[in-house]
């Protein structure tokens, strides 16, 4: 049957690391396999493999019954294959048409001069074929994340009516930050190509991956541990087989609840900032675990950013401890105790080709120095390793750049460079478990939770109602830059999600 | 798991010292260029040539630690060959107003000139580049302007000229004083939080401001030291010459950044260091003494040194991280 994908022996190493070895795969045409694993497991490096974006070391890709050869993603296209990537592979200050007709050959380009209009036109079918409206003039820059996401996937699709047989395409983490609306969109997209293409769909969200999927492969270390049809297993399952272990959840009702009357550590009193949130009001406690639910543009993440000061305020009043601060930016915020984990962990959370430990003593070093004017690199980086250590960070030295870490264990080192601070107060996580797996998200939530008794109070934008519900002791819900709605589940009022999600959209 | 935090530890810090290992490429040329040379004219490898040579070769030295540090910090000082050469004829002009303190004066002046240029660079976002290359164009107009564009001889009561012209034990004392200078600078960036923060700069910046690295006063501070070392390259460059001349410095900034290059720092920022820095100005000091040796003809040396640029870039661009090239 045309449009099957197999895999024969497949293996990658890089240097002495085995990525992916004795891979035996078989898609068959019309399915969606879902691709589960924790970080480093080779999801990606499998994924990377079927784009053409790397060679394998050994083994066969037979597509059709014939072997192939994928030394390019322009070599996969012409197969067929496109991937929608996790970090957008766009051009930001090309307009959409330009970005969706980028790889591939068109009439309306094709002695070199642009047809401007038939470009358009085209772009625009495209966009239809996907029930999709935008402006396919538009800077891709000037577009909102998910739109953005839209155009990729419009412009993967658009290989479809390059080749004869049904396209493959590739889904990397598709979902991880988009808001549940945007997430049944895309659903009902793969849902429409189901039957017409083949579809591999990598996600942690194991919920997600259960719902969409028709089978279920999961990796370990590079290999591959199972194969299941969807319908046979279920979440808990998926959980043991990918982390080894049985999931343990932590009950909420095992932490103490933070003790109330005191004065608010962190209190906002109608705090705006220009467009992007008006008139926030909240407090936070002495160890406790606040968290904020919003979509995208919700302005979650933007009250975190001015508190942190990295985001201009325009009103209102910031209070820690009863005095009001103003930081005007990050660096006046740390030192009045107040930490941030950034959602774009490569942009603003690691210096990638810097060591582990350069990483983690980067803002505090100077805490366990002398005076604070001399490093004393044998008393911090103890420190340090004991932090990266209680993390379970994976590593083979302290002194590998963290670009050689998968992305967990690259948060949970960006998270220890917060906690080896003495005197910090407030913690603000920005979607810390974004691009995690299971296992190592339940590894830094359990080191904050016991960092929230030990008395360190958290302000905390998630990524899934879930996992709000799971950590927070209070939620506050933003839409629109407002604050919606309020729920205390320290007291015992648990909402259920549909109720946070109603107060979200 | 205790044993295993300890053995890590240990590896940590057998391997805190890979930072040399990787330096150990440009030594190697520099060692290969010296052999390569002594193979043609053996005298250049005797101790008094040894001696001269490395006098000589000071002033580059300095400028190319001067030139490293903006460079690491993902910034770049063009206008050290313009501070070096008004250096000289302040020294020459000064002299009424400060007697023998004058090249000290002028060094502190030169870090404050420093100062403001890495001030203006960082708190207005104008990017170093452009900064510097038109203060270099003010520099070197300036030091034209004040000199007639003549050259003076250097008045010999400056207490701290002199000193750099004589030689203790058979050691030019500007070779002392740039292994001071070295030393200072090496303890500074291992011991204070600003080496850090200078890899972190040249890493990534938006990271480094998320992490409360003060990128106004990292900045601030290494053009300031930029500026003093050029400054110190000129005091060493008219103790040899005994003259300040307006155009002294002016064939040496790209020699400078030849060095800086050569000896493996990455243009792009956050990769190499003080050691490579000395590494590469002796390589590029060895390079004018070989054009030299082979007769190539003083007026066809700049087409040497930026062929040797274009090379030394060419071999150690660290092409696995290929993408993005501006």
């Amino acid at each position: 049957m045309t449009g099957s994908l197999v895999l024969k022996g497949v293996r990658k190493t890089y240097g002495n690391v085995v990525a992916l070895e004795g891979i035996d795969l078989e898609i068959p045409a019309g399915q969606v396999l879902g691709l589960i694993g924790q970080n480093g497991s080779g999801k990606s490096t499998l994924l990377k493999i079927l784009a053409g974006l790397t060679v394998p070391d050994e083994g066969q890709i037979v597509l059709d019954g014939q072997q192939v050869v994928l030394a390019s993603a322009a070599a996969a296209s012409r197969y067929g294959i496109g991937m929608v990537h996790q970090e957008q592979s766009l051009i930001p200050n090309l307009t959409v048409a330009e970005n969706i007709f980028l790889d591939k050959p068109h009439p309306a380009k094709r002695t070199g001069i642009y047809r401007w209009a038939a470009l358009n036109k085209a772009a625009q079918e495209q966009l239809h074929k996907i029930s999709v409206e935008l402006p396919t003039r538009a800077l891709v820059e000037d577009l909102r994340f998910a739109e953005r996401q839209q155009v990729e996937l419009a412009k993967v699709l658009a290989i479809e009516e390059l080749v004869d047989r049904p396209p493959i395409i590739l889904f990397d983490e598709p979902t991880s930050v988009l808001t549940p609306e945007e997430i049944k969109l895309l659903f009902k997209q793969i849902n429409r190509l189901r039957g017409n293409a083949t579809i591999v769909f990598v996600s942690h969200r194991l919920e997600e991956v259960l719902e969409i999927s028709d089978r279920i492969v999961v990796m370990t270390d590079g290999r591959k541990v199972a194969e299941r049809d969807a319908g046979s297993v279920d979440r808990n399952e998926l959980y043991e087989l990918m982390v080894g272990r049985q999931r343990v959840t932590e009950l909420r009702s095992d932490r103490q609840p933070a003790a109330p009357a005191f004065t608010p550590v962190l209190k906002l009193e109608k705090v705006s900032s220009g467009q992007h949130f008006r008139n926030v009001d909240f407090e936070l406690r002495r160890g406790e675990i606040l968290g904020v639910a919003g979509v995208l543009g919700s302005g979650a993440e933007e009250v975190c950013r001015a508190v942190f000061g990295a985001e201009r305020i325009d009103a209102g009043k910031i209070m820690l401890d009863g005095k009001a601060v103003a930081p005007r930016n990050p660096r006046t915020a740390v030192r009045q105790g107040i930490g941030y984990l950034p959602a774009d962990r490569r942009a603003e959370g690691m210096l990638p080709s810097r060591s582990l430990f350069e990483n983690a003593v980067l803002t505090f070093g100077l805490d366990y120095g002398w005076r604070s004017l001399v490093l004393r690199r044998g008393k911090e980086r103890p420190v340090a390793l004991e932090w990266m250590k209680r993390l379970k960070v994976k590593m083979h030295t302290p002194f590998a750049p963290i670009s050689s870490l998968s992305g967990g264990n690259q948060q949970k080192t960006v998270l220890a460079k917060w906690l080896m601070a003495k005197r910090l107060k407030v913690l603000l996580l920005d979607h810390p478990s974004r691009g995690l797996d299971p296992g190592a998200r339940d590894d830094l939530f359990a080191v904050i939770r016991q960092q929230a008794s030990n008395g360190l109070s958290i302000v905390f934008v998630g990524d899934t109602i879930s996992e709000l519900l799971e950590l927070s002791d209070r939620i506050v819900v933003m839409r629109d830059g407002e604050i919606t709605a309020h729920f205390d589940l320290a007291a015992g009022a648990m909402p259920k999600e549909e109720e946070v999600v109603a107060a979200m959209v | 798991m205790g044993n295993a935090l300890d053995s890590t530890l240990i590896a940590a810090i057998g391997r805190s010292r890979s930072g040399m290992v990787r330096g150990l490429g440009p030594l190697a040329v520099l060692l290969a260029l010296v052999a390569i040379s002594a193979v043609i004219a053996p005298g250049v490898i005797e101790a008094d040539s040894l001696v001269s040579f490395l006098s000589d070769a000071a002033p580059i030295i300095a400028l190319v630690i001067g030139g490293t540090l903006p460079i690491l910090a993902g910034s770049i000082d063009l206008s050290v060959a313009g501070v070096a050469s008004l250096t000289g004829v302040l020294v020459v002009t000064l002299n009424p107003i400060f007697g023998p303190w004058t090249s000290i004066v002028v060094v502190l002046i030169a870090m404050a000139f420093g100062a403001t240029q890495g001030l203006l660079h960082s708190w207005l976002q104008l990017p170093s580049f452009i900064v510097t290359l038109g203060t270099l164009s003010m520099l070197s107009g300036l030091a034209l302007l004040l000199s007639n564009a003549t050259a003076e001889p250097i008045p010999d009561d400056d207490f701290f000229v002199t000193y750099l012209s004589g030689s203790t034990a058979e050691i030019p004392n500007t070779v002392i004083a740039l292994i001071v200078i070295i030393a200072v600078l090496g303890l500074l960036l291992r011991y204070l939080r600003l080496g850090r923060d200078i890899y972190a700069l040249g890493t990534g910046e938006r990271a480094a401001i998320m992490s409360a690295v003060n990128v106004v006063a990292v900045r601030t501070t290494i053009f300031a030291i930029t500026a003093g070392c050029a400054s110190v390259a000129g005091l060493f460059l008219i103790s040899i010459t005994a003259f300040s001349s307006p155009t002294l410095a002016g064939n040496l900034l790209l020699l400078s950044i030849v060095g800086v290059v050569l000896g493996g720092t990455a243009i792009s920022g956050g990769v190499g260091g003080l050691f490579p820095a000395v590494v590469g100005g002796l390589i590029t000091s060895w390079l004018r003494i070989m054009t030299v040796i082979i007769g190539v003809q003083p007026t066809a040396q700049n087409i040497v040194f930026g062929l040797t640029a274009l090379v030394a870039v060419a071999l150690t661009t660290d092409r696995s991280k290929l993408g993005i090239i501006k």
